[in-house]
């Protein structure tokens, strides 16, 4: 049974992600992003190669975007979602969901992924210490724009 | 050398528990097989024919004496005693144990060394010209940038699952030495009239099955934008790069099927939306790194100019060296010396431990401690004083490192082909080796002059055979390991992609053939034409003509074709 991490914790997720549009829509539902604009929803779902560039600003209203991974180490949904966060000011819940490697969470999470669908317990707890398995890199990230040199070497 | 501090070396030590902890949760059965292959790749080890081969990093192939000495005891330790230097300047070991690889990586780390990034679909490791820093015909050392590329691309959070591998080399000398034509991202570098560092940004070359030469699509880049401006690409690339087809999946697929100038415009699109971001360089970084490439305080030696010249003329095997594997160094008495790994009998870039442990020892008494590893597979010593080569010169000769051969046919680049990849279609060192076997006449090989000859066993090109002045290709005809040659490839300035001259040969064929297109040559060289200058003037023709036509009775036409 898939398990919900968020912000490093397993909780239980108050979402409900939508394959498709029913008559009604709950309003916790994750929907298409295609069928966004047929419904109130406040949850989207897009694969990794959307064009950001034509959906961010739509993307960014949004209290949750949930980016498709459809396979192990395809990662353009990284790219997704840096740009999500960094250039359009997303600030909601962003969800890595499809095939999410403990891993790759790492990956997801400097991206600005806070939320992850794991396979179930085990990974969930796998990736929960992936995640803290380093404690700091060269570069920056979404969660942390400055690179290490300009943090040890200012003072 | 780039100094590791505290930061790098916790770095370092976390990503080793952080491999030991996969490896672990691998072999209790946690981590499914294909999962397991994309991490360990990220740490530099395959599953070969024969065994694992671990991949380790030597950043843009500089390395200091303690760090050899590691190599050497690991491949003591762990290994068969011997390790292969690699056309990335890395070096790879053929037979360690899949259980004992975080052990390896934990003695790396000791020595500030690691296999981060060897392989899979990531930035590589960034290589440049083997002799930066010292080259007589540098602008600017390109190591410092280097550096700063490897740092930046190291655990990036967005490209380290790219469509592709990713391969970066810069150049800072007139003489490209580092191939940066046939990289993914090539980058020049000079000084402006206003004394600034500045990149010409190439994109777009690579060998495998669709050579191609790199296009500029960025001129006098400020150093400063070095990074943002690489993201910028990266970005473009990870986002509409093929993951369809891995064969297509290379980043010179989609500069050629978006154009350079369009792939150049969407790459400028993105980067004005992030150059100013906190991975813009500051001056002090850019310092910083710098520093640690300083020159050493290169003692004061005397002029041995006619020493030099009396004992070359006593010992013509001396001479000989000096003439082809000394290069001119920047300081004055001073000399830059190649280590020949290409000896008859010995696979070209196997290097043994007693080796190591030798050239990391001379790396001391003729030098400040530092090595470096070339793309063409050798060993090189930057600053030798001049009065020390001849005693430099009798050790080599006696570790089977002394072959004066840098630059000519016999230094050939070459793949571990069939006899330890599993790629391979066909086997790449025994043809190396009949060929160093066959042309071992130093006269004759002196008279033939600059000349790259390189093989490869598959066509993904690891022994850069598109660029070889003679490229030779392993091919795989119903079973039978045939061999495609190519002529007029270049990897340096002025590169361009050899052009096949015909049907394949069999390996019994393939010396034979070498030695008309030689014969060629000799025949219709003008005055001091090297045999690329000649080819490139006279065209396949006359070298098919000889290497078909005069042989009727040969079946290779006939049965390649």
């Amino acid at each position: 049974m898939p398990v919900l991490v968020k912000d490093q914790q397993i909780v239980a997720d108050p979402w409900q992600l939508l394959e498709s549009i029913p008559d009604y829509v709950p309003d916790n539902a994750i929907v298409p992003i295609n069928q966004l604009s047929n419904t109130n929803a406040n949850g989207a779902w897009v694969e990794g190669d959307l064009e950001v560039d034509d959906f961010g600003e739509e993307l960014a209203k949004l209290d949750l975007v949930a980016v498709h991974f459809p396979m192990f180490a395809d990662g353009r949904g990284l790219s997704l979602g840096s740009l999500l966060r960094s250039r359009y000011g997303f600030e909601g819940e962003l969800r890595a969901i499809g095939e999410v490697q403990p891993d790759l969470t790492p990956f997801m999470h400097r991206c600005g992924f806070d939320a992850f669908v794991l396979e179930n317990e085990l990974a969930a707890k796998t990736a929960i210490q992936c995640m803290a398995s380093m404690s700091d890199f060269y570069q920056g990230s979404v969660i942390q724009p400055e690179p290490a040199y300009r943090r040890k070497h200012s003072h | 050398m780039y100094q590791y501090d505290d930061f790098d070396r916790n770095f370092l030590k976390e990503r080793v528990a952080q491999f030991r902890d996969q490896t672990d949760r691998f072999l209790a059965g946690e981590i499914p097989d294909d999962v397991f292959q994309q991490l360990r790749l990220r740490n530099g080890l395959y599953i070969q024919r024969l065994a694992p081969m671990l991949r380790i990093a030597v950043p843009y192939g500089t390395l200091n004496a303690e760090q050899l000495r590691k190599l050497a005891s690991i491949s003591r330790d762990y290994d068969k005693g011997y390790g292969h230097l690699s056309t990335r300047q890395n070096m790879q070991l053929n037979w360690p144990e899949l259980a004992e690889v975080p052990d390896i990586l934990a003695e790396l780390a000791d020595v500030n060394m690691h296999a981060i990034q060897t392989s899979g679909s990531c930035v590589r490791n960034v290589t440049t010209d083997q002799f930066a820093g010292v080259a007589a015909d540098e602008q600017i050392d390109a190591r410092p940038y280097a550096e700063m590329l490897r740092q930046w691309s190291t655990y990036h959070p967005e490209f380290e699952w790219l469509p592709r591998k990713f391969k970066i080399a810069l150049n800072g000398a007139a003489s490209d030495r580092a191939a940066i034509a046939v990289h993914d991202i090539g980058i020049q570098l000079q000084v402006d009239e206003n004394g600034r560092t500045t990149f010409d940004v190439y994109v777009g070359g690579g060998l495998g099955r669709t050579p191609a030469i790199g296009a500029l699509i960025r001129e006098n880049l400020p150093e400063k934008h070095l990074l943002t401006y690489v993201e910028a690409i990266l970005r473009v690339y990870n986002r509409y790069g093929r993951r369809d087809n891995k064969y297509k999946a290379r980043i010179k697929i989609l500069v050629k099927a978006m154009t350079p100038e369009v792939f150049g415009e969407k790459v400028d699109a993105e980067w004005d939306l992030i150059k100013d971001n906190p991975q813009e360089l500051t001056r002090d970084e850019i310092d910083r790194i710098v520093a640690c490439f300083e020159p050493p305080d290169y003692p004061a030696v005397a002029d041995a100019t006619s020493a030099l010249a009396s004992k070359r003329l006593e010992d013509p095997a001396f001479s000989r060296w000096v003439q082809q594997n000394v290069a001119e160094h920047k300081q004055p008495n001073y000399a830059i010396v190649t280590l020949s790994t290409k000896a008859t009998g010995i696979p070209p870039g196997d290097v043994t431990d007693v080796q190591m442990d030798a050239v990391a020892d001379w790396s001391e008494t003729f030098g400040f401690g530092e090595i470096r590893i070339s793309h063409e597979q050798n060993f090189v010593l930057p600053d030798v004083p001049q009065h020390q080569l001849f005693e430099l010169f009798e050790l080599a000769r006696a570790e089977g490192l002394a072959s004066a051969n840098q630059g000519l046919l016999t230094d050939v680049i070459c793949c571990p082909g069939g006899d330890y990849c599993s790629l391979a279609n066909a086997k790449s060192i025994p043809v190396a080796e009949e060929i160093l076997q066959r042309f071992d006449d130093y006269d004759y090989l002196h008279d033939l002059g600059p000349l790259d000859l390189n093989i490869s066993g598959c066509m993904n090109a690891c022994g850069h055979h598109h660029v070889g002045h003679i490229g030779i290709l392993g091919v795989d005809k119903r079973g039978d390991e045939f061999y495609q040659i190519s002529l007029g490839g270049n990897a340096t300035n002025d590169a361009s992609l050899g052009k096949i001259i015909g049907p394949s040969f069999s390996r019994n064929e393939v010396v034979g053939v070498i030695e008309r297109l030689l014969d060629v040559y000799v025949d219709y060289r003008a005055e001091g034409e090297t045999f690329l200058s000649c080819y490139r003037r006279v065209g396949m023709d006359p070298f098919k003509e000889r290497v078909y036509l005069e042989q009727p009775e040969s079946q290779s036409y006939a049965r390649a074709g």
